[in-house]
């Protein structure tokens, strides 16, 4: 029986094994060793996350595909489907159309903002020593008046001693919630976020979308428990390597925020470049530039992002180069190798996959040139 | 035998007692007298069939009429049957019969025993299974729309023509109706008429119609035609058709309406079977007019072939065709573009461009409105709507409860645990 168990543990790396004689104790590591990580230094991120530069290169590493960002959900309250609808639409009428899906789809991708963590509310307005044992139990007083922000809504407590003061964030939330309702915020917090064990099970499965979805309903992306799920979630993603889930949703933006900002984008790197987006990568090593000034030739990098932002987005592989996507993707090559050099912690795998991206990149302008050559056009 | 032979003896012993009477009371001269006595009836004078023929049949001309059919209909019984050699009403023990002449070291001897009040119940019981007609019993994977009759069942493929095999196909009876037809010499002969289809859930499926004088021949002569008659459908993402149509056949008009996938046949049976034929899951059709099968049969294909796919619709109106679907959040997808576009200035003021209107060929249906229920004006109504307000809202409220505690419980149950013990009692 114990060699069995034994066996069983070997197999499985995420279980410890403790052997002593005569009996064999196996302890199943279950929970996940991430430490999550908070946006609580000295710097804020907030005035970096909102800049227009880091926000259109965040959106366009998302590489929204309209099929994913419009698909359906399970969570739409349709019991049913609905038969579709059909309409006639001259080129003009379609192109209107269009733009207003456009931005149905920037509302969809909007990025949940990233912000530091709040400071707790310690605000003494009056002290009533007159009031100390008038009654057993705490006053609290909600300014519910209609059309003010939840954030400047005035909700002071009168203590038991008689001290008046401001409420404390979790107060605040809870009388907000009350008076002001939001649409599947709970007022306790729900099981998947306060049972590790029901948390860690939904992250095993790879329902991040879900996770984050709930949390930035449920949660202020200010407090500290939003960041601590956010961040595991992301170190799960990251060292799963499942970004393809994240992409063309929301999420995408502030995972990517997030390993830049705590200097951890070489997964990420890696991924893109094996997955032949190079044109992503120099994205990727703008929006590090920006947010840490810290890569060579990044001044480049960010001049070229400007020039990618005037080619249309690619949501696969090109199977045809032309002419301007050659010098493009080779100006791109030549900034990633530079990057590579100074900035890369896994060189060899980088570099590796650099190479494979070339040899694809090689055979296609042969291809390219060959048939420029076959229509006689050189 | 046994009781025939008792009776005749009941038979025999009378007359006899009638010529030994006076004989015995003389009691001088042994003169006796013997005369043969015939008992002779009409039920002994002819054979069981015979007489059970005279009541059963019918005559030719009665026959014709459909006489001697239906419920007052009188069916031949066998009457030995349940019935054994040695029992009988008079329930007798005759050793080397109905008993073993030695039992033991005993010599049996004839004698009676007590009478059996159930015996003659269950010879009742008996005849009385042969009487009543027994339908053929079907499994619900095999019946058909009714019972065990034909229309609704399935017949299987079409038989194989040469080496070409219908592989795939499966058969459906529609209809299986008696004709009845004149001819010069027979005079009234009786014809049955099939209509079947046939498909392959693939959007192939054609329907035949086949006559003949038995059924079955009817049945494989449509089978057969209907094989013979394959059209081909192209069906709209897998499930459903291309667009809302009207068609016709003489009296017969069907509204046809595409559906979202999971909606199922809302139709006639009939239209049901064709769609399962072709392999159409999703549609509505309101039948309107005659609804004589066989026209409903062709209206419906019909109006299946006049569609047109959404490349066509597009290239027909030089537009743009765009899909909108709830479940996509209404993301415009174009799904066929004409080879050249209009502009708005090209369109006509009165061109038809609304898209159902268009493909119903401007055929608007009539939508009646709908009129609430009765009892909503009556005052029951309101005491009931009042009664249930407080209501309104546990189911969602237990549900919370029950992700919450894991139970339909609330705060106060820890604090008045004694409350909780009392009602598990109770």
């Amino acid at each position: 029986m114990s060699l069995l168990l034994q066996k069983i543990a070997t197999k499985h790396v995420k279980t410890l094994i403790i052997k002593y004689e005569p009996c064999v104790l196996v302890i199943s590591n279950r929970k996940l060793n991430i430490v999550p990580s908070f946006y609580d230094g000295e710097q804020d991120p907030a005035p970096k996350f909102f800049t227009p530069n880091v926000q259109n290169l965040l959106k366009r590493l998302t590489r929204p595909d309209f099929t994913k960002v419009f698909r359906k959900r399970n969570n739409q309250g349709l019991h049913a489907l609905k038969t579709p609808k059909y309409k006639f639409l001259t080129k003009e009428e379609l192109e209107l159309e269009i733009a207003k899906a456009n931005e149905k789809a920037d509302v969809l991708l909007q990025i949940p903002p990233v912000l530091k963590i709040h400071k707790p509310i310690d605000e003494v307005l009056s002290r009533d020593p007159a009031l100390i044992g008038y009654d057993t139990s705490k006053y609290l007083f909600t300014d519910i008046t209609f059309g003010i922000a939840n954030e400047e809504r005035i909700i002071i407590e009168r203590d038991t001693d008689g001290t008046l003061r401001s409420c404390d964030h979790d107060i605040r939330k809870k009388l907000n919630q009350v008076y002001f309702p939001i649409t599947g915020r709970k007022i306790r917090e729900p099981h998947m976020f306060s049972d590790e064990e029901k948390f860690h099970n939904l992250l095993d499965r790879g329902e991040y979308e879900f996770v984050l979805d709930r949390a930035c309903i449920q949660y202020e992306p200010d407090e500290p428990i939003f960041q601590k799920i956010t961040s595991i979630t992301y170190q799960h993603v990251d060292n799963n390597k499942c970004y393809n889930t994240l992409r063309s949703t929301r999420h995408f933006g502030s995972m990517t925020f997030y390993l830049t900002w705590h200097q951890s984008i070489d997964n990420l790197m890696l991924e893109i470049i094996q997955s032949g987006f190079i044109r992503e990568a120099v994205l990727l090593a703008a929006l590090r530039h920006d947010v840490h000034n810290d890569v060579r030739e990044g001044t480049a990098a960010q001049s070229l992002a400007q020039e990618i932002f005037t080619t249309p987005l690619l949501l696969s592989k090109l199977e045809r180069l032309t002419e301007e996507d050659i010098q493009l993707d080779s100006k791109c090559i030549q900034c990633i190798e530079k990057y590579i050099v100074s900035n890369s912690t896994i060189k060899s795998q980088h570099e590796l996959a650099l190479q494979g991206f070339k040899e694809d990149f090689q055979h296609l302008s042969e291809l390219r040139k060959g048939l420029e050559k076959a229509h006689g056009n050189v | 035998m046994c009781s025939k032979i008792l009776t005749l003896s009941n038979v025999l012993s009378r007359p006899m007692q009638l010529f030994f009477k006076p004989n015995a009371t003389s009691n001088l001269k042994p003169n006796i007298n013997v005369t043969s006595v015939a008992c002779v009836s009409f039920f002994n004078k002819l054979p069981a069939e015979k007489l059970w023929k005279s009541v059963t049949s019918v005559s030719n001309a009665g026959a014709k009429k459909g006489r001697g059919k239906g419920a007052g209909r009188i069916r031949i019984r066998d009457l030995n049957r349940g019935q054994v050699i040695g029992t009988g009403k008079v329930n007798m023990l005759w050793p080397g019969l109905s008993a073993p002449v030695i039992r033991g070291r005993e010599l049996l001897k004839q004698q009676k025993l007590p009478d059996d009040p159930e015996r003659m119940e269950k010879l009742i019981k008996i005849r009385d299974s042969m009487t009543k007609f027994r339908r053929l019993k079907l499994s619900s994977i095999e019946r058909g729309w009714s019972g065990s009759r034909m229309p609704g069942r399935s017949i299987g493929p079409p038989d194989p023509i040469g080496e070409d095999e219908f592989i795939g196909f499966d058969t459906k009876v529609l209809q299986l109706r008696s004709l009845l037809i004149m001819k010069g010499n027979l005079g009234r002969t009786r014809n049955y008429q099939a209509m079947v289809v046939t498909g392959n859930g693939q959007g192939l499926a054609g329907f035949g119609l086949g006559k003949a004088k038995e059924a079955p021949a009817a049945l494989r002569k449509a089978k057969n035609r209907a094989g013979q008659k394959l059209m081909h459908f192209e069906i709209y993402n897998g499930h459903t058709i291309f667009h809302d149509f009207f068609t016709a056949f003489g009296k017969t008009k069907i509204f046809v309406q595409k559906k979202n996938e999971g909606y199922g046949l809302k139709c006639h049976r009939a239209i049901r079977e064709i769609c399962q034929a072709i392999g159409i899951k999703d549609i509505r059709a309101k039948l309107e007019g005659s609804n004589n099968l066989q026209h409903i049969v062709k209206a419906f294909f019909i109006g299946l072939l006049q569609q047109r796919t959404h490349k066509q619709l597009a290239e027909e109106k030089k537009l743009h065709l765009v899909e909108y679907r709830a479940e996509n959040e209404y993301y415009p997808k174009v799904v066929a573009s004409p080879t050249e576009v209009r502009t708005k200035d090209q369109i006509p003021r009165d061109e038809t461009l609304h898209f159902v209107q268009y493909v119903m060929n401007d055929k608007v249906i009539l939508r009646k409105k709908k009129f609430p229920p009765f009892y909503e004006k009556m005052p029951h109504y309101k005491i009931y709507l009042k009664k249930y307000e407080k209501y309104r809202n546990h189911e969602k409220i237990r549900q919370m409860l029950k992700v919450e505690y894991g139970d339909v419980k609330s705060f106060l149950n820890e604090r008045f645990p004694e409350e909780k013990v009392e009602q598990s009692e109770t």
